[in-house]
């Protein structure tokens, strides 16, 4: 449950082994502060969490998070008519935000989808709308703009659109 | 002129001053889910919405992916395969809690 809750976040699937043993680690060590104020389940994901954002961090010590031309445009970037106006408009879902996360094949496109985000929009995403940090959080942790971290989610969210509308909403028809 | 067509044409005004396309509402749409946006950007924004249901889609759109992103994030989130540690990191990681105990 510690490497899944891993993965869906880090991705790569070395790093996410390494959180889990470094966890498990801080986790013994740390065993007799336990005082059992809260489940010994959460007070393990209280630690994994840390150990995340850890490697977070590292991440941004290797690369930068501010955008490149290297990161490419937005999807929507042809999608208007000169007038401004949709050129091919957004399907309508059918469906609404609390039903959808009941629909587990729907969860599992959103799984592969985000797996097919370039990294530096992934790891953005997952620390906005996973790990559920606010926008000052992740532009004081990862060295960035604001204006920057719009463009880089609002992007991430275009391509997983994009993506949803291929795989999934595509193959129901 | 009479007052009621000179309110009419302050009212046209006015709309077309606030007036956006769907090009510059989708940016704000996606803004509007991470901050507040200033009051003119908001009046316009509702101003489109209210008008245009193709943005209205799209708004949906952005939070069904915003459900679907936090449901993933949770511990018991289904995905497409069982993901589990192989056997050899399991050891692995064995070994080195045996080793700091």
């Amino acid at each position: 449950m510690l490497y899944r809750y891993t993965l869906v976040r880090v991705k790569n699937p070395d790093a996410a082994e390494e959180i889990v043993q470094v966890t498990l680690l801080a986790a013994l060590q740390a065993k007799t502060s336990f005082q059992g104020r809260s489940t010994e389940k959460s007070w393990l994901f209280g630690i994994l969490k840390h150990k995340i954002l850890d490697h977070f961090r590292e991440l941004k010590s290797r690369r930068t998070y501010e955008l490149t031309p290297e990161d490419g445009s937005d999807p929507l970037e042809n999608a208007y008519q000169s007038d401004g106006h949709w050129e091919n408009a957004p399907k309508n879902w059918d469906t609404d935000p609390h039903k959808a996360v009941e629909n587990k094949q729907l969860v599992a496109a959103m799984s592969q989808c985000l797996d097919r985000l370039p990294d530096k929009s992934r790891n953005i995403f997952v620390l906005k709308e996973i790990e559920g940090l606010s926008s000052d959080e992740i532009c004081k942790e990862m060295d960035i703009k604001p204006t920057n971290l719009w463009v880089i989610l609002h992007r991430a969210r275009n391509q997983l659109r994009k993506c949803l509308e291929t795989h999934h909403w595509n193959l129901k028809k | 002129m009479k007052p009621d067509s000179l309110f009419a044409k302050f009212d046209t005004w006015i709309i077309r001053k606030l007036r956006i396309t769907c090009e510059d509402t989708t940016p704000l749409i996606s803004e509007l889910m991470d901050h507040s946006l200033p009051l003119g950007k908001r009046i316009r924004l509702k101003l489109h919405l209210a008008m245009c249901k193709v943005c209205g889609c799209y708004q949906k759109q952005l939070e069904v992916i915003r459900s679907l992103a936090q449901k993933l994030g949770e511990s018991d989130a289904p995905t497409q395969q069982q993901v589990t540690l192989s056997d050899q990191a399991k050891t692995k990681i064995k070994n080195s809690l045996k080793q700091s105990s």
